[in-house]
């Protein structure tokens, strides 16, 4: 194996909330036939990491941006409460919430008051002129925010004024469907398009032969979703977890395949 | 408060235009039966809205919002209808619309009892109100519904939001919680020196996850072997037994089962299956029942096989 290639790797693998060090690079590949590495190494190069210090820019660049809010309270317009959106694998919510809240300079207890639980939303009656901000990490299929905003936060948000769901990266058909079927703003920093699905035609870092390749790797790794949750074919990784929309061979973990980016545990 | 303050005030009829029509945001569920919108949307065709939307007009968007007729709003909007007929009501405040809703949706899903339980609790705080009975009144719930509701509400905010998940997989489902009410909340568990009531809410989230509890309804039976052990006197005994319990994810509620807690109760309901039976049998009326024969030859099987067990456990039994 390329020494430099395994080395940038590691660099950039490194902070991953398992760790992922040279003997797991090593045994994640050896799971390839030989003549199909070189190929996974590929997967490897292609995959997007998201450290923290990507992250915490994220945050601080995506709030900015949002219309009426200010550090100071006499120019904020409204009372604004941030939210995790999900609880969800390895509380990457809860980990995107304190990324969010150091990102912005609101992790004094000064700020304790703008942080609330989702159960803690309809008991602020919030107005028109109030802002709720979910925080979490990706937004892939759109189905479950689209599901949860029906039956239950479109209830509990209740005649807040603006409701905006900011996630690190989002793709852009699920930003489509949410934008359609609920009230939520969608503020993203990486818009993931066809290209970014591995499996798609547009995606031209693989050819269609390869493509069928990682496809059957995917079948072992877990068979009933072999790209990756809702077939996105994602190669996305967050230094906190490692998503299920992401393809499996990265992370699926059971006596078959022993992913790279281990999710729970 | 009075029902009566709660009511909305009417201000009249008139047409308006669809597109400035929207959904109220206290509505508790925007997912409506297909088959009923289908059977809805073609009568709508046919002979359009013969009963008006409830709106009113929102003082600080402008917003005609519906207050009752949402459904008929969304049919309307699919069958591109310019204007629609409503009937305008005084602006309704916060309280009055929670109501509104609560009235208009009381058939909620017991799966979705999360959300109710916290748009009660809105009411609650703002109506300064807590009784089971006005809160049912109030908002059209069964009475058992609110306290399912106040049985959620007391669980911190961690295990509230466990209900709330986004990830249906993540969701806990309120049943798991209103279920562990009532050992959580029992009065001899909670003096139990080791008792922390989130830790032991944690110990069983865990053990739920690894099998050590089959079902929610486990609950109950580990509720009925704190009561035996505590009715036989064997409080110690079972609050080890219960820390043991909430310590290992794997133990199953069998652990609890304790043998003389178990003959205990046992022996208190065999007592007063006897006490009944002896007051029937003295109550006989002899010549009334003479030629019951069967009914004799099982009371003497029955003496026979008192006595026998009398024996047995060394007492002296006359002939």
């Amino acid at each position: 194996m390329d020494k430099k290639r395994l080395r940038e790797w590691l660099d950039q693998f490194q902070s991953y909330r398992h760790g992922v060090g040279e003997t797991a690079v090593r045994s994640w590949l050896d799971q390839f036939d030989t003549g199909d590495r070189d190929l996974a190494a590929r997967v490897l190069d292609a995959v997007e990491f998201y450290g923290n210090d990507r992250i915490t820019a994220a945050f601080r660049d995506m709030l900015n941006a949002i219309p009426g809010w200010s550090a100071k309270p006499a120019q904020r317009k409204g009372k604004w409460r941030f939210v995790p959106y999900s609880r969800s694998s390895g509380t990457s919510a809860g980990s995107m919430i304190y990324n969010f809240r150091l990102a912005n300079n609101l992790d004094a207890r000064k700020w304790d008051e703008l942080f609330i639980h989702p159960s803690e939303i309809a008991i602020q009656a919030l107005g028109p002129d109030d802002t709720i901000v979910f925080v979490d990490d990706l937004v892939a299929t759109g189905n479950q925010v689209c599901d949860a905003w029906t039956e239950t936060f479109a209830e509990l948000v209740g005649n807040a004024g603006r409701v905006y769901l900011m996630v690190v990266a989002a793709v852009r058909k699920a930003r489509a469907k949410i934008k359609g079927e609920t009230e939520i703003l969608i503020v993203s920093q990486d818009n993931l398009g066809p290209r970014d699905d591995l499996f798609s035609a547009d995606c031209g870092s693989f050819s269609s032969a390869e493509k069928a390749t990682l496809l059957r790797y995917g079948e072992k790794a877990d068979p009933e979703r072999p790209r990756g949750y809702g077939g996105c074919g994602l190669v996305v990784v967050f230094q906190h977890r490692c998503p299920n929309n992401s393809v499996p061979i990265l992370h699926a973990r059971n006596g078959r395949w022993d992913g790279l980016f281990q999710r729970h545990g | 408060m009075k029902s009566r303050e709660l009511s909305i005030k009417p201000i009249g009829l008139k047409n308006i235009r669809t597109e400035t029509l929207r959904a109220n945001p206290h509505n508790p569920r925007g997912l409506f039966d297909r088959e009923d919108m289908r059977v809805l949307r073609e009568s709508i065709d046919r002979v359009g809205i013969l009963v008006p939307l409830t709106v009113y007009q929102d003082s600080k968007t402008g917003h005609f919002t519906i207050l009752d007729g949402q459904r008929r709003w969304m049919c309307a909007k699919e069958l591109k209808l310019k204007t629609v007929p409503v009937n305008q009501v005084a602006e309704p405040t916060l309280v009055q619309n929670i109501v509104t809703m609560f009235q208009i949706h009381k058939l909620r899903k017991d799966w979705e009892l999360m959300p109710t339980a916290l748009k009660l609790e809105l009411l609650m705080k703002q109506l300064k109100e807590k009784r089971d009975r006005v809160l049912g009144e109030l908002t059209g719930l069964d009475e058992a519904v609110v306290t399912r509701c106040k049985k959620l509400l007391s669980y911190s905010r961690k295990y509230q939001d466990m209900m709330l998940d986004p990830e249906p997989d993540n969701r806990m489902k309120a049943d798991f919680f209103i279920e562990l009410y009532a050992v959580r909340n029992d009065r001899a568990v909670r003096s139990f020196a080791w008792f922390k009531p989130d830790r032991f809410t944690d110990a069983m989230l865990r053990k739920f996850k690894v099998g050590g509890l089959k079902a929610v309804t486990d609950f109950r039976i580990v509720k009925q072997h704190v009561n035996n052990a505590i009715k036989a006197h064997k409080t110690g005994v079972i609050s080890k037994r219960l820390q043991e319990f909430a310590a290992d994810p794997e133990l199953t509620p069998d652990h609890l089962s304790i043998e003389s807690a178990m003959a205990a109760s046992q022996a208190r309901k065999l007592a007063k299956t006897v006490d009944k039976l002896y007051v029937q049998v003295k109550d006989i009326d002899l010549d009334e029942f003479y030629g019951q024969e069967d009914l004799w030859e099982k009371l003497q099987a029955l003496a026979d096989l008192i006595r026998k067990r009398l024996r047995q456990l060394g007492r002296r039994v006359e002939e």
